[in-house]
């Protein structure tokens, strides 16, 4: 099994990006990942979507939690803020109180959000804080080798559940829909120009946007979150789908088996900073 | 009360009743009219955990003209307004001093539970009708508080005119008709208690010297602490309620949003924390506030601020522990959490201060050194601390630095920045989102001077101790004293080590053993982390015995000190939920005089 | 014994204390609960007249230190009114709502000052002097050298009179039927009395009554009194002194015999089997006279208080007055009276 924390994984790979062109968002760190690991995709998408968006390297903050996805930041030629296991979102929170005109890309695994950082997501999500998430799910926990997650499948083998996992997953998409998230969509890493497509729109969307990537864990999961069976079930959302729907959206986000690519639901509100700003006037009108 | 005029004042009165009766309130209005009126006051209220209904409440105040430093062991007098709860108490009432209750309850009284039957034959029994009085006033029981608060202040010969501004302020905002009600229930306490034969012998005499007055003003140790946040310019704060920080949120929650500051309740302490980090990580003067609970969940996190050499300031309010333990009853023994509880060597800054004005202090300087060291920085308060009030003089002039962020000096485009640059003094220069050119990753992973990840031998090594030599330059930072000694000078019987809200126990303690002749001398510790060692191992070196009296059973302070020093220590340990009395440290100063006396004479 | 006794004891006074005191003593296992209305504990009230020479307050006048209350384990239910007695509970119910049990009761409440019918329309201008607190206001109101109106001119009012001249204060006695009071004196020796108060440098207005008392003019003392020789008296101070009162008012319904005060045997029991009586308040049944009859002065109250702690502990004595009731005058020029023998 190969050791992923090796630093000397990335000398190795050097040459092998520096000559795929692009690197203005790019850190002259190589990402440590495993090849072939879908998270590859992910980061071309946001540095693409941010050459497409005009976006300032230092006015975009790249803040994770801790696991193989966390690593993100630190392949972005950006500010960046690689935190604790489970902890990305509060520290962004604090982040963009702090200052409105940053951008904040929040990325994670699905351990990551959905069981140390669960407390978390609901409260993100209803206060309409203005941010991106983008999830990178592969079901399974890769930087500590390959325990199950909250989105394993039921009968997924791993370290920790040798005689197989009995733990019913997640739905992340409904769990988003439900807190409130202004803006759920999913993409697939193995289709990286809709996922740029999404990046994009994600991080377009003012207030919370919910990006859910399915990205396969070649290390790790040989049975189930696979490039070939994602592959043969991940289709578009109906052309009709209506994103201002929010019974369509969770009707279609029902369906695990057959994942749906696309925006699920989207509408504006007042985010977080215009309350924060509601609140300062309603103060300032006492003095 | 003009022939009294010369006399000192020092009378501590203490109000007991059940949550339902207006304890706290009858307090407020005590203590604020008396500070008002010019008197030194030390105020501490306890209340119960329970939020309605019939849990104890003891408003006590200490009303003095010279300045003291802590309330007493015994009260002048007791108040009471529920004689279940305040029974107990009246042990604490002292020799000739008064109990005054109600001798006219709603209901039949069973045998023993009226409070006249406890009272021992030195104290004096005042009791007055309450019920009937506010009933006949304002047609209804629920003055009684008042009334009694007006009984006290005509027992007393107390300003009445400065009574009806505190209540009309009090009071502004309701009906009119509410104030007036309150206010002849006022007046007929005062009548009543004017009018009393006098047999207890302490009188409201003489307030403070006339020139210090204008600039006093009262304030509890967790308003204080609100004032120093935002005389430092604060600008994010992120908390989870938690007795008995909350109030510091509550009064922040106000006061922040005017200023253009923003506070947010977060969904945990791991949250507020979390995102204080965030917001210091994006150049934000930011805080929070907890309590021991609150702490350990923040510990993870305390960590990656130092890792990651993040601003961030914490005060947390000791109570009872450890677990849920005593929410309401004050302590002091989460200083082993403040101070070890990090995975890791991950030392930051630890402030405590000892009196309210101290809370000030500390609270705005604490921002200083979040931003010039780059650390974390804990100002541990405790319940008794927070939620006492004292008259306290703040300094006209803002004296809070409003940057002390070591800048980034680069010419552009040459040298790539590196955010963890070793420095002379371990400080880095440091950028923060939207800052050109300085594009860089934070983490909690042990890190190279460009912040990149690095586990390599030497780099830990030299990451560590610049972390750590950073934080030692904080001993000389500007305009806060963290040490401080008091009393006798040069050689000394018994000197007494302390820290925290214990501290004024200690300097009334030390000031009584000096008047019995024993040579003695106090320090003041308010840098816990890291210790100020040059001033402590001289003050040891002065000492025949070194007392540490501390709220925690554990000795922490003590066991702190000792590893550090090397040096052994006396440990006097109370965890009774309420502060620690002075003739129990006196006690202990006798008894240690005692004995280096007799080891002299060997 | 079986069970610990509850010996409760209404009043703090001479009577009162010595009882207590008593009862301690042949019973360390009881508990002992004394009931006054003072918020102070025993006082010395013999000792009062003092409180004009001295700047003493009232910790000097105690008759015990609070610590030997507390050494006796005798609690002193200061401050507290009993309303009534419900014997058939062995109980008080006290004025504040809560009931006492007792398994003995003692009253020993005293005596208040009397005031005649003639006199209680002028009680709002009057001054008393039982208390300490009483005396402390007296005391206030009377400036150094002032006069003092004493109405009545009972023996206790002459002992202070006799106190106050020797102190350098003016002293006028205005009495007639209570003059000399509780000693019985007939007209001629009467005379000879107040001759020799006069002597003692006392004015004395014997035979005459009060018409009216108002407050003082301006720039005049603060009382006015009219008699009815048409003379004017100007005091700073009036006091009515015209003998005692039993302080029995909380023993109605109670089912206990009273008349002027409660009526006991010579063992200064009650007609209930567990209630005793000492002091200024019982009204003892004298074989010998054949009549219930008071019995003055101090040594008299004291030992009574002695007495019916005996009996209360299952002792049998009986009371027989221990002091000459006669009034003399002494070689010196003074009067003397057995009731002036205190302490
Ligand atoms: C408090 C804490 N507990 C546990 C860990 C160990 N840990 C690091 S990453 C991880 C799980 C990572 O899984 P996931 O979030 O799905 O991310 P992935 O590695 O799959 O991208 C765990 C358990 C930690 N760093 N901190
Ligand atoms: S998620 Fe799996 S494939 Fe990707 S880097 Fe981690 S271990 Fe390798």
């Amino acid at each position: 099994m190969m050791n992923i924390h090796q630093p000397v994984y990335l000398e190795d790979k050097l040459e092998e990006v520096e000559s795929s062109g692009k690197l203005a968002y790019r850190s002259q760190t190589l990402p440590t990942w495993c090849p072939g690991c879908g998270y590859f995709s992910i980061v071309e998408g946001v540095s693409k979507a941010m050459t497409d968006l005009g976006l300032n390297q230092k006015d975009t903050v790249c803040v994770s939690g801790i696991g193989c996805a966390s690593r993100f930041p630190f392949f972005m030629n950006t500010f960046g803020f690689h935190s604790l296991h489970g902890r990305a979102l509060p520290v962004a929170t604090g982040i963009k109180v702090a200052n409105d005109d940053l951008t904040v890309i929040v990325v994670g695994g699905d351990g990551d959000a959905f069981a140390i950082g669960g407390a978390h997501i609901p409260h993100a999500a209803r206060r309409n804080i203005d941010i991106t998430y983008i999830l990178f799910d592969n079901g399974v926990y890769g930087l500590t080798k390959g325990q199950t997650s909250p989105t394993s499948i039921v009968g997924f083998k791993t370290t920790t559940t040798p005689y197989l996992n009995v733990d019913q997953p997640l739905n992340p998409l409904m769990m988003l829909l439900s807190y409130g998230a202004s803006w759920v969509a999913q993409a697939y890493a193995g289709e990286p120009h809709h996922l740029t497509e999404m990046i994009e729109a994600a991080v377009a969307h003012r207030g919370f946007s919910y990006l859910h990537v399915l990205s396969p864990c070649v290390t790790f999961d040989k049975t189930s979150m696979t490039y070939k069976n994602l592959g043969m079930t991940v289709r578009p959302l109906p052309g009709d789908h209506d994103t201002s729907d929010f019974a369509a959206a969770m009707a279609a986000a029902q369906n695990t088996d057959l994942p749906q690519l696309g925006v699920y639901f989207a509408k504006e509100r007042p985010t977080l900073a215009d309350g924060l700003n509601e609140i300062a006037a309603r103060a300032e009108a006492t003095v | 009360m003009a022939k009294n005029a010369k006399q000192r004042t020092d009378i501590q009165i203490a109000i007991c009743g059940s949550a339902g009766d207006g304890t706290i309130a009858a307090g407020d209005i005590l203590k604020q009219a008396m500070a008002k009126a010019g008197y030194n006051v030390i105020a501490f209220d306890v209340y119960p955990p329970e939020i309605r209904g019939f849990g104890k409440c003891i408003a006590r105040a200490r009303i003095t003209s010279e300045q003291v430093y802590s309330l007493k062991s015994e009260s002048d007098c007791l108040v009471s307004l529920d004689d279940s709860h305040a029974i107990p108490h009246v042990p604490e009432v002292c020799k000739y001093g008064t109990v005054i209750y109600e001798d006219t309850p709603m209901s039949e009284m069973a045998e023993g539970t009226h409070i006249s039957s406890h009272l021992a034959s030195a104290q004096l029994p005042y009791g007055v009708a309450f019920r009937e009085i506010s009933e006949r006033v304002t047609s209804s029981a629920r003055s009684r508080n008042i009334v009694a608060v007006g009984y006290l202040a005509g027992l007393y010969d107390m300003p009445a005119e400065i009574f009806h501004q505190v209540i009309g302020r009090k009071f502004s905002g309701k009906p009119k008709e509410l104030t007036d009600s309150v206010l002849s229930a006022f007046d007929a306490g005062f009548q009543t208690g004017a009018e009393t034969f006098r047999l207890h012998f302490d009188r409201i005499g003489a307030s403070r010297s006339k020139s210090k007055q204008s600039d006093l003003v009262m304030m509890s140790g967790n308003a204080a602490t609100v004032r120093g946040c935002l005389d430092a310019g604060i600008d994010t704060f992120f908390g989870y309620p938690i007795t008995p920080a909350t109030t510091i949120m509550e009064m922040l929650a106000r006061e922040m949003p005017k200023r253009g500051a923003r506070l947010l309740q977060t969904e945990d302490e791991i949250s507020a924390i979390a995102a204080t980090l965030g917001a210091g990580y994006a150049g934000a003067r930011a805080a929070t506030a907890t309590s021991g609970p609150g702490l350990a969940l923040m510990s993870e996190m305390m960590g990656l601020g130092a890792m990651a050499e993040l601003p961030a300031v914490a005060f947390v309010s000791q109570r009872g522990g450890p677990s849920t333990g005593m929410p309401t009853k004050t302590e002091q023994s989460d200083l082993n959490l403040a101070v070890f509880g990090v995975a890791g060597d991950g030392q930051r800054i630890i402030l405590a201060p000892t009196n309210v004005e101290g809370c000030y202090k500390c609270a705005g300087k604490a921002f200083e050194m979040a931003e010039k060291y780059q650390t974390p920085v804990i100002v541990l308060l405790d319940l008794y601390l927070s939620n006492r009030y004292e008259a306290v003089e703040l300094p006209v002039e803002n004296p809070f630095s409003e940057n002390c962020s070591k800048p980034v000096k680069k010419k552009p485009g040459k040298t790539k920045y590196s955010r963890f640059k070793l420095t002379s003094d371990g400080i880095s220069p440091r950028a923060i989102p939207g800052d050109e050119d300085c594009m860089h990753t934070v983490t909690g992973l042990e890190h190279n001077e460009q912040g990149r990840p690095n586990d390599q031998p030497e780099i830990h090594q030299i990451m560590s101790a610049k972390r750590h030599e950073k934080l030692l330059t904080a001993v000389k930072h500007p305009g806060i004293t963290i040490s401080k000694r008091f009393g006798d000078k040069g050689k000394v019987d018994v000197g007494i080590l302390g820290w925290g809200s214990t501290f004024g126990e200690i300097l009334e303690a030390m000031i009584e053993a000096r008047k019995e002749g024993i040579r003695c001398s106090a320090m003041k510790v308010v840098m816990l982390s890291p210790l100020p060692l040059g001033p402590i191992h001289a003050f040891m070196d002065d000492c025949g015995e070194v007392l540490v009296p501390e709220l925690n059973y554990e000795a922490q302070f003590a066991a702190l000190v000792t590893g550090a020093t090397g040096r052994p220590v006396h440990r006097l340990n109370r965890v009774t939920g309420t502060p620690m009395r002075v003739r129990e440290i006196l006690a202990e100063i006798r008894r240690l005089a005692g004995q280096t006396e007799m080891i002299a004479a060997e | 014994m079986a069970k610990t006794e509850h010996y409760v004891i209404i009043g703090n006074g001479v009577a009162g204390s010595e009882a207590a005191l008593h009862l301690r003593q042949r019973d360390q296992d009881s508990r002992i609960t004394m009931v006054t209305a003072s918020k102070l504990l025993s006082i010395n009230r013999y000792v009062l007249p003092k409180i004009f020479s001295s700047s003493a307050d009232w910790r000097d006048f105690l008759l015990h230190p609070p610590e030997f209350y507390d050494q006796q384990r005798i609690s002193v239910r200061r401050n507290t009114w009993v309303t009534h007695v419900e014997p058939e509970q062995k109980r008080l119910i006290l004025r504040h709502r809560e009931s006492l049990s007792y398994t003995k009761l003692l009253i020993a409440s005293g005596g208040g000052r009397y005031i005649p019918e003639s006199l209680s329309e002028f009680r709002d201008l009057m001054l008393k002097f039982g208390s300490y607190e009483e005396a402390r206001s007296v005391s206030n109101a009377l400036p150094k050298g002032g006069h003092i109106a004493m109405l009545g001119g009972d023996m206790i009012g002459l002992d202070l009179a006799r106190s106050l001249v020797h102190d350098g204060y003016k002293v006028t006695v205005v009495g007639d039927d209570y003059l000399f009071w509780p000693h019985h004196v007939d007209q001629e020796e009467k005379q000879k009395f107040v001759a020799v108060l006069q002597g003692m440098g006392i004015d004395v207005r014997s035979g005459i009554g009060v018409t009216s008392i108002e407050e003082g003019a301006r720039n005049k003392p603060a009382r006015h009194i009219a008699l009815d020789n048409k003379e004017t008296i100007d005091a700073d101070v009036v006091l009515s002194f015209c003998g005692l009162m039993p302080s029995v008012a909380f023993m109605a319904g109670a089912g206990v015999d009273i008349e002027r005060g409660v009526l006991v045997n010579p063992q200064l029991q009650s007609t209930d089997e567990n209630i005793w009586a000492a002091g200024d308040v019982c009204q003892i049944w004298s074989p010998e006279e054949n009549q219930y009859r008071f019995f003055y002065g101090w040594e008299n109250v004291k030992k009574m208080g002695e007495i019916a702690a005996l009996n209360m502990t299952g002792g049998h004595e009986s009371i027989s007055t221990f002091q000459d009731e006669k009034l003399i005058a002494t070689k010196t020029g003074q009067i003397d009276s057995p009731f002036w023998q205190y302490g």
